[in-house]
């Protein structure tokens, strides 16, 4: 009986070629999945900035502010669609070039034939497509970083700039400035990558650095909030309305930020090593996975002691933690990851404090300092830490002449653009809300509502220089007056007047 | 209704299958140049939109003199709270 079942069963048994295509399908469709639940998580990114920044502005703002982070979604998607994707796949050389290594019409790097055919919007693999499983859910992940960038510079701006200039500047910088730069320096064919083995394993700089510097060259137009800065330049303090929502934005941003840790991997489920950094180099979920969290453990150390004790300090430390030691997360050793991120926090918070206080620039979240700052410390430590590791396809050791060089390409790239553009609103008078709307508060003007229908309103309290609270009102008003109707200067009290 | 799709037939060569498909065809440019057209025209509605409803309650807030700097003695100035202000400052 059994003898003449086996060579049934052998006649049904799948040859070795469908066993690999079965095997191929079932990998590919692994990854499809991995990379769709990254996206999931990383929506409590967007989830936490808004809460974050909402708690963070005064009661009178809080919808124009939420608005800024839900509208981000609506402007960064499509213009990345249409611009961002095809930027990233075609611009790895530098600039797209017409010539040998054009693959299907289009230009694109040797290491990837064809990519930068496949991330025009009309292109084959941006639809239902049976040969490619994998294009729409990569460019998912990346359109969802696209969004992180635009949030980043959100909080910096809040209570004064413009819905609509906020939108403009966000696609630029969600759609054009980060994805080129993420094309030169984040991806096994960026030039940055073969040439000089630039290292920024899960984007320090590319994300977080850029979209801080960016942020900068919007605030030195954008200017600081009325009453943000006494008639002899000392820093007031603005008492965001609900600092639980701010504190549980923070941690839902940390949650989300396991996703993107994890959406900045690939995964070769049927080839060794299993599980590759963005740049074609092994390492592994769970290295990566425990960097995040000691750096997290780090980051909150760092700001606690930094800071006094600051509640806001001591989670932006946490985040300015993890930053400082992504770029090299793929191989840190979780001790040095734990010490690094310490620095990182107490360079945070340093450098929100001379941002504010010196600079006189009013970042209301310190985001210049913990994306911005911390961005690039976290590039330039991998200079130090993690010089010769080979990075990517091309195995070029990572060194502090190719940090440099990413670090000199990346800043001007995301400065620059920042400045420029909103410049032009500024110039436009589409920058900044008008002061008389400023002081009564953006939602009244926008909305038409106070979103806080069942709470009586209480005077709002602004914290002078000395530490002394004190109703906000007539310190507003005395500063509107003294700008005669106009907003207050850019950076520094001593600049010259907007007109 | 999913009869309509031939698996039979059907590998793993099969791209594209999308409506007014399949890529790089005419279909797809159309829709791709439609779909930037709205996407620009967004960016246009959303600044006129937002401009003027600031200038308007700009306006208004001029008009009902609540943010004019004061003459006199101590005046109780109306806005989104009630304040109390100090000429003598």
């Amino acid at each position: 009986m059994i003898t003449s079942l086996v060579p049934a069963w052998l006649a049904q048994a799948p040859t070795p070629d469908e066993l690999k295509t079965q095997i191929d399908l079932s990998a590919n469709i692994l990854l499809e999945q991995f990379y769709f639940w990254t996206v999931v998580v990383m929506w409590l990114i967007h989830v936490g900035f808004m809460a974050y920044e909402g708690g963070a502005s005064r009661r009178k703002n809080l919808m124009s502010t939420a608005m800024k982070n839900i509208l981000t979604i609506a402007v960064v998607t499509p213009t990345f669609y249409y611009v961002g994707w095809y930027i990233y796949g075609c611009f790895e050389p530098g600039f797209p070039t017409v010539g040998p290594d054009s693959q299907d019409g289009h230009a694109g790097p040797v290491q990837f034939p064809g990519f930068c055919g496949q991330t025009a919007p009309w292109a084959d693999e941006m639809g239902p497509n049976l040969q490619n499983h994998l294009n729409a859910v990569f460019f998912l992940a990346f359109l969802l970083f696209s969004w992180t960038t635009g949030s980043i510079m959100s909080g910096a701006l809040i209570e004064r700039v413009r819905l609509s200039a906020y939108l403009i500047l966000t696609a630029i910088l969600g759609s054009f400035v980060w994805i080129l730069d993420a094309a030169w320096g984040w991806s096994a064919g960026g030039w940055l990558t073969i040439r000089f083995g630039f290292h920024d394993a899960i984007a320090s700089g590319v994300v977080h650095g850029v979209a801080g510097l960016f942020a900068l060259g919007v605030l030195l137009n954008l200017g600081p909030r009325i009453g943000k800065y006494t008639k002899e330049g000392m820093a007031r303090s603005f008492r965001g309305h609900n600092t639980h929502l701010t504190l549980m934005g923070l941690m839902l941003i940390f949650t989300g930020f396991y996703g993107f840790y994890a959406a900045c991997l690939f995964i070769t489920p049927t080839v060794f090593p299993g599980w590759l950094n963005i740049y074609g180099s092994p390492t592994t979920l769970g290295a990566i996975a425990f960097v995040i969290t000691v750096g997290f453990a780090g980051g909150f150390t760092g700001g606690w002691f930094a800071s006094k004790g600051d509640p806001f300090w001591t989670l932006s430390g946490g985040l300015a933690g993890v930053i400082s030691v992504s770029a090299g997360a793929d191989v840190y050793h979780p001790s040095l990851a734990y010490l690094l991120s310490i620095s990182g926090a107490i360079v945070a918070v340093w450098a929100g404090n001379f941002i504010e206080k010196r600079l006189r620039i009013d970042d209301a979240v310190g985001a210049v300092a913990v994306h911005g700052v911390c961005g690039f410390y976290g590039v330039f430590l991998v200079g130090i830490f993690a010089g010769g590791y080979p990075t990517g396809l091309a195995n070029v050791e990572s060194s502090m002449g190719g940090q440099l060089m990413g670090i000199m390409a990346f800043i001007p790239l995301a400065f620059l653009p920042g400045y420029f553009f909103s410049w032009i609103l500024k110039k436009l008078n589409l920058l900044r809300v008008p002061p008389e709307v400023e002081l009564e508060g953006l939602d009244l003007a926008e909305f038409g509502m106070d979103f806080y229908p069942e709470f009586e309103r209480v005077p709002e309290v602004i914290v002078e220089p000395d530490g002394r609270e004190v109703d906000s009102a007539p310190v507003l008003l005395d500063s509107y007056w003294e700008t005669n109707g106009r907003a207050p200067a850019g950076a520094g009290v001593g600049a010259e007047e907007r007109s | 209704m999913f009869d309509a799709f031939p698996y039979d037939e059907w590998g793993e060569d099969i791209a594209g299958f999308w409506t007014f498909g399949p890529g790089s065809s005419t279909g797809t440019y159309i829709l791709t140049g439609i779909g930037v057209a709205v996407m620009l025209i967004a960016f246009v509605w959303f600044v006129r939109l937002e401009n003027g409803k600031l200038l308007r309650q700009q306006a208004a807030l001029r008009a009902s003199g609540a943010l004019d700097r004061p003459r006199g003695a101590a005046v109780v100035v109306e806005t989104t709270t009630t304040i109390i202000t100090d000429t003598e400052r």
